[in-house]
C-alpha cells in the first residue's frame, strides 16, 4: 500500500459526516477542537465588547449612557464570560486540538465524551448570553457573594442563569479534563515515557488535575446556593443556621486554583514555543515538571487569602500569608528556565517571540503590583479599587492573553497549512501591546486616586476626569488591535499561499504530519526514543506518511490506535475508537432539560430528563465492547496487543478513577461545609439532631458489603468461565439498599428548610443515593450485557469498572451516612 | 501509577495536613472548644506544635523513601522530580505551618 491509498482508507474510516450533520456528529478532536476554540474565541469578542461598554460608560463623569442596573449586568458578565466562557473553554479547546498529535497518537481517550463537553458549553453558554440579551443577567459580580446573590439580594431569576448556566459549563470542563489526563497518562506514541513528554503535555496534565479538583468545590456551592433559591434549602441564611462565609470559602477554593488553570497552559505554551524562538532544546526539563507541579499543588493551599477583610484570626491570616509566599519559588525556577532558555539559544524576533516579550515585561508589572497588594497596609488603602482591577487584569490579559496570542500564530500554519504574508500580525502586536497598557496604567494611577471598582459613574472635580479618558481611548485602541488581528487570520485563511510542513524547526510530533492535518493525525504511529523526535529525525513525516510506524495497515477498516503503559510508554493494548455520532449532541441537550427545568421552575422536567439521561447513557456505552474474546491482534512492526476491552484496566476504568477523583473532592468540599457550618455558623447546633436509625444502618452495611464483594465475585466468575448475571443482580440489590437508607434520612427528617442541618442531611442522603442509583444501574446494565455474551473470561474489564463505582458507594455510605447518624447517637 | 503516586503524594500530603491543621485551628477558637472545658489554650499550643511537628516528621520520612532503592523511581528524570517535590513539600509544611509556634491563636 503507498502513502496515497493509505491516505484515502484512513481518511475514510475517520472522516466526519458531510455536510450541515458533521456539525452535530463529529467526533474527532481536529473538529471538536477548532469549535471549542472558535466559540470561546465568539466569548472573548462579547467579554470585549462589554469591556468596552464599561469604558464609554466611564469615559466621562456623570454619563448618561447606562444606569446601575444595567451597569452591574455589564461588568459581571463581562468577568463571569472572561473567566468561564473564554479562558477556561479555550485552553480545553487547545488541549483538545494540540494534545493527540503531540502526544503522537491519533484521537482523544473518549472521542464522544469530547463531543458531549463541547455542547454542553455551548447550551450553557447560551443560557447566559439569552439572560444578557433579555437584560435579566446576573448582577452581583463574577464571584456572586450572597447575600447579594441570594433571594435576599437578587430575588429575580438573575443569579439563577449563572448559577444553572456556570455550573452546565463546568460539566463541559470536567469532561475534558478526565479525558486529557487519560489521554496524557495512557494515549501516546510507543516509547514515549513520561519523561519523552512534551512539557506541553506535563502543563496540561497539571492543569486538567487541577480542574478536577478544583472546579468540584464551586459546583457544589453553585447547588447549594442554587437549592437554597428555589427550595428554600438555607445554607447561607445566617438565621436559619446558615452562613454566607461558606460561599466564600468554597468559591476561593476554586476561585484561586483557578488564576493557576489559567496560567499554568499559558507557561506551558511558553516552554514550548520560545526554545524553538531561540533555536535550541528547553533549559532544565526536570526543572520545569517539578515546578508546575509544585506550583499547581500549592496553589490550593492559598484560598484564604481572599478573605483577609472577613476577620480571620491571626494565625490564620500568618497561616495563608506564609503559604502564599511559597508559590514564588516555582514561579521563579520558570522564569529563570526560559531566561536560561533564550541565554543558551539564538533567539530570533518572530512574530510568536513577539507576544512572548509582550508576556514578559506584562507578567513582571502584574507581579510587582501582586507584591504591592499583597503587603496588608497598602492592600487596605486600594481593597476594592481600581488598582486591583489594574493588577487583575495585568496578570490575566500579561499571562494569559498574550501567551494565546504567541500560540496563535505559532500553531496558525499547522491549523491553516499556510504562511502569512501580510504583516498585519505586527501591526495588531503593538496597538494590543500599547493599547493595553495606556488603558491599564491609567486604571491603576485612578486607583490609587480612589476610585472604586464596580461603580457605574463618578462625579466630576476629583481629579479622575482625564485619566478616565486617557483609560477608555486605550482600551479602544487594544480593540481595533485585535479586529486586526481577526482580520489577519481571516485573510491568511482565504488568500495565503501554502506553507511548509514545519515552518518552525520543532522538534515535537504535530509537526510529523500534513497540514492542515487530515482527520486521522498520523498515518502510522511513531516509535519515540526522544524528547523532540524532528531534531533527529526531520523526515519522520515522510516515513509515517509510508506506514513504517504503528498501525500503518487500515485493513480491518476501523479507527484504531494504541494505549501505552503510563510510565515506560511500553504498547499495551490496542483501542478501537467509536464513530461518528449523534448521541453526544443529544445527551447534552437532554441534560440541559434539567437546568431549564431548574430556571424555569418546571420541575416535571427534571425527571423527565434524568430518564432521558439514563436512556441514552445506556445506549452509549451498549455499542462498546466486543461479543467475543479476540486474544492478541497484530498493530504492525511485529508487534501484537490484545484489544482495549479484554484489558485489566481498560479505558473506562482509567476515566473512572478520575471522575471519582472530581467527585471525591466534591464530597469532600460538602462535609467540609458540614463542618464548617456546625464549628463557625452562629446558629449551631440544631434544635435537634436526626435519631440514628439502627435497622437503616444495618441495611447500609450489609447492602454495601454485599455489592462490593458481589462484584468481585462476578470477575472470578468470569474468569473462571462461569456466567456473573447472578453475582451482578445480588450486586444490585446490595446497593439499592444502601440507597433505601439513604431514603430513609430523608424521610426522618421531612422539613429541609427548617434548619442548615436539615438542608445538608438532604444533600448527603441525596448524594449517597445518587451513588446507590448509578451503583445499581451499572449492576444491571452489565448483567443484560452478561446476558448477551458481552462478557467473558477475558473480557473481564466492564466488571472491573462497575467495582470500583461500587468501593466508592461504599465509602461515601460508611463517611456519609455516619455524619449524619453520629452526631444524634451522642448526643 | 506508582510514579504519579511517587510525584503526588508529598505535595498532596502538604495540602491536605495543611488544611488539616487550619482546621484544628478554626475547631480551637470555636465555641466546642471551650464547651468541652480542655485546659485552656496551652492544650491548644501543645495539639498545634505536635500536629505541626508529625507533618513534617512524616514530610522526612517520605522524602528519605523517595530515595531509597527499594522506593525510588528507576528512571533519572522522574527520581528528581519525585525527590525534588518531597524537598518542596518539607519546606512547605515547615514553612507554612510556623505561625503555630510563633503567633497568637484566637485573635
Ligand atoms: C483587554 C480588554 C479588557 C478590558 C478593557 C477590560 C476592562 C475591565 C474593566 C474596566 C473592569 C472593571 C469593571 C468595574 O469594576 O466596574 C473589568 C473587570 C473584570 N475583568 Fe476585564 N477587561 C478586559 C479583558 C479581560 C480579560 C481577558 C479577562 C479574563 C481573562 C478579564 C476579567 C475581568 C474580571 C474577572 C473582572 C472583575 C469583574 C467583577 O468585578 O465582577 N477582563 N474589566
Ligand atoms: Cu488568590
Amino acid at each position: 500500500m503507498n502513502a496515497l491509498r493509505r491516505h484515502r482508507a484512513l481518511s475514510r474510516i475517520w472522516a466526519s459526516d458531510p455536510g450541515f450533520r458533521g456539525w452535530f456528529t463529529t467526533v474527532n478532536h481536529n473538529d471538536v477542537g477548532r469549535m471549542f476554540i472558535v466559540t470561546s474565541v465568539f466569548f472573548f469578542l462579547v467579554g470585549g465588547i462589554l469591556a468596552m461598554l464599561i469604558r464609554a460608560q466611564l469615559a466621562t463623569p456623570r454619563s448618561a449612557f447606562v444606569g446601575p442596573e444595567i451597569y452591574n449586568q455589564i461588568f459581571t458578565m463581562h468577568g463571569t464570560i472572561m473567566m468561564f466562557l473564554f479562558a477556561i473553554p479555550l485552553i480545553e479547546g487547545v488541549a483538545i486540538y494540540l494534545l493527540p498529535k503531540l502526544l503522537g497518537t491519533r484521537d482523544l481517550a473518549y472521542p464522544r465524551l469530547t463531543a458531549f463537553g463541547y455542547w454542553c458549553y455551548v447550551f450553557g453558554g447560551s443560557m447566559l448570553l439569552f439572560s444578557l440579551l433579555v437584560g435579566i443577567a446576573p448582577d452581583s459580580g463574577w464571584f456572586l457573594y450572597p447575600p447579594l446573590s441570594s433571594t435576599l439580594g437578587q430575588p429575580g431569576i438573575n443569579s439563577d442563569f449563572w448559577l444553572l448556566g456556570i455550573t452546565f459549563v463546568e460539566i463541559s470542563a470536567i469532561a475534558a479534563a478526565v479525558e486529557i489526563t487519560v489521554t496524557v497518562l495512557r494515549y501516546r506514541a510507543p516509547g514515549m515515557s513520561l519523561t519523552r513528554m512534551p512539557v506541553l503535555a506535563w502543563y496540561l496534565l497539571v492543569t486538567v488535575v487541577m480542574i478536577l479538583t478544583g472546579f468540584p468545590p464551586l459546583i457544589l456551592g453553585s447547588i447549594l446556593l442554587e437549592l437554597e433559591r428555589a427550595f428554600g434549602m438555607p445554607f447561607f441564611q445566617v438565621e436559619h443556621g446558615g452562613d454566607s462565609l461558606l460561599w466564600q470559602h468554597l468559591f476561593w477554593l476554586f476561585g484561586h486554583p483557578e488564576v493557576y488553570i489559567i496560567f499554568l497552559p499559558a507557561a506551558g505554551v511558553i516552554s514550548t514555543i520560545l526554545p524553538v524562538m531561540a533555536r535550541t532544546t528547553l533549559l532544565g526539563y526536570g526543572w520545569v515538571v517539578a515546578a508546575a507541579i509544585a506550583l499547581g499543588v500549592l496553589s490550593f493551599g492559598l484560598w484564604v487569602h481572599h478573605m483577609y477583610v472577613t476577620g480571620i484570626p491571626h494565625m490564620g491570616v500568618a497561616f495563608f500569608s506564609a503559604a502564599s509566599t511559597l508559590v514564588a519559588v516555582p514561579t521563579a525556577v520558570q522564569v529563570f528556565a526560559w531566561i536560561g532558555t533564550l541565554w543558551k539559544g539564538q533567539p530570533q524576533l518572530r512574530l510568536p517571540m513577539l507576544w512572548i516579550l509582550g508576556f514578559f515585561v506584562t507578567f513582571v508589572i502584574g507581579g510587582l503590583t501582586g507584591v504591592m497588594v499583597a503587603i496588608v497596609p497598602f492592600d487596605a488603602q486600594v481593597h476594592d479599587t481600581y488598582f486591583i482591577v489594574a493588577h487583575l487584569h495585568y496578570v490575566l490579559v500579561g499571562g494569559f492573553v498574550f501567551p494565546m496570542m504567541a500560540a496563535l500564530y505559532y500553531w496558525l500554519p499547522h491549523v491553516t497549512g499556510r504562511k502569512r504574508f501580510f504583516k498585519l500580525g505586527e501591526a495588531a502586536f503593538w496597538l494590543i501591546f500599547l493599547g493595553f497598557h495606556v488603558t491599564f496604567l491609567a486604571l491603576h494611577w485612578v486607583g490609587l486616586l480612589g476610585m472604586r471598582r464596580r461603580i457605574y459613574t463618578f462625579d466630576s472635580g476629583q481629579g479622575w476626569e482625564l485619566v478616565n479618558l486617557i483609560s477608555s481611548i486605550g482600551g479602544f485602541v487594544a480593540t481595533i488591535g485585535f479586529g486586526l488581528v481577526l482580520v489577519d487570520i481571516i485573510v491568511n485563511a482565504v488568500v495565503a499561499t501554502r506553507g511548509v510542513r514545519n515552518p518552525w524547526g520543532a522538534g515535537t510530533l504535530e509537526w510529523a504530519m500534513p497540514t492542515p492535518p487530515p482527520a486521522y493525525t498520523f498515518a502510522s504511529l511513531p516509535s519515540v526514543s526522544e524528547r523532540d523526535p524532528l531534531l533527529k529525525e526531520p523526515r519522520l513525516g515522510v516515513g509515517l506518511a509510508k506506514g513504517e510506524g504503528f498501525l500503518g495497515d487500515p485493513s480491518r477498516g476501523r479507527r484504531e490506535t494504541l494505549c501505552v503503559e503510563t510510565a515506560s510508554g511500553r504498547p499495551a493494548y490496542l483501542v478501537t475508537f467509536p464513530d461518528n455520532s449523534a448521541l453526544p449532541f443529544a445527551l447534552s441537550a437532554v441534560t440541559g432539560g434539567i437546568f431549564l427545568g431548574m430556571l424555569l421552575k418546571a420541575y416535571w422536567l427534571i425527571p423527565l430528563s434524568i430518564l432521558g439521561i439514563v436512556a441514552l447513557g445506556v445506549r452509549w456505552v451498549w455499542t462498546t465492547g466486543a461479543d467475543r474474546d479476540r486474544g492478541p491482534m497484530d498493530v504492525g512492526r511485529g508487534v501484537s496487543l490484545i484489544p482495549a476491552e479484554e484489558a485489566e484496566d481498560p479505558p473506562g476504568w482509567w476515566g473512572s478513577v478520575f471522575l471519582l477523583l472530581a467527585d471525591a473532592t466534591l464530597f469532600g468540599s460538602l462535609l467540609f461545609g458540614y463542618a464548617f457550618l456546625w464549628t463557625v455558623a452562629p446558629n449551631w447546633p440544631p434544635p435537634s439532631y436526626l435519631a440514628p436509625d439502627p435497622v437503616a444502618a444495618v441495611l447500609a452495611a450489609v447492602g454495601g458489603l454485599v455489592a462490593v464483594a458481589a462484584f468481585r465475585l462476578a470477575a472470578r466468575a468470569l474468569e473462571q468461565g462461569g456466567s456473573a448475571i447472578g453475582w451482578l443482580i445480588l450486586a444490585a440489590l446490595g446497593a439499592g439498599a444502601v440507597g433505601a437508607a439513604a431514603i430513609s434520612v430523608m424521610v426522618a427528617r421531612p422539613d429541609f428548610t427548617a434548619h442548615a442541618y436539615d438542608a445538608t442531611l438532604w444533600v448527603i442522603a441525596g448524594y449517597v443515593l445518587l451513588h446507590a442509583a448509578l451503583a445499581v444501574l451499572m449492576a444491571l446494565f452489565l448483567a443484560a450485557r452478561g446476558w448477551l455474551g458481552f462478557l467473558g473470561p477475558r473480557r473481564r474489564g466492564p466488571v472491573r469498572v462497575g467495582q470500583i463505582w461500587a468501593d466508592y458507594l461504599l465509602v461515601v455510605a460508611a463517611i456519609g451516612l455516619g455524619a449524619a447518624w453520629l452526631p444524634g447517637a451522642f448526643a | 501509577m506508582t510514579e504519579i503516586l511517587r510525584i503526588s503524594v508529598p505535595m498532596t500530603f502538604w495540602l491536605a495536613a495543611f488544611s488539616a491543621v487550619y482546621g484544628l485551628q478554626g475547631f480551637i477558637c470555636s465555641r466546642h472548644w471551650f464547651e468541652a472545658e480542655v485546659e485552656g489554650l496551652t492544650v491548644a499550643r501543645m495539639a498545634l506544635v505536635g500536629a505541626w511537628l508529625l507533618v513534617i516528621a512524616v514530610q522526612v520520612a517520605m522524602l528519605a523513601m523517595l530515595r531509597a532503592e527499594r522506593w525510588a523511581s528507576p528512571e533519572p528524570t522522574m527520581r528528581f522530580v519525585s525527590v525534588t517535590l518531597a524537598v518542596v513539600a518539607l519546606v512547605a509544611a515547615v514553612w507554612s505551618l510556623v505561625p503555630v509556634a510563633t503567633t497568637s491563636i484566637c485573635y
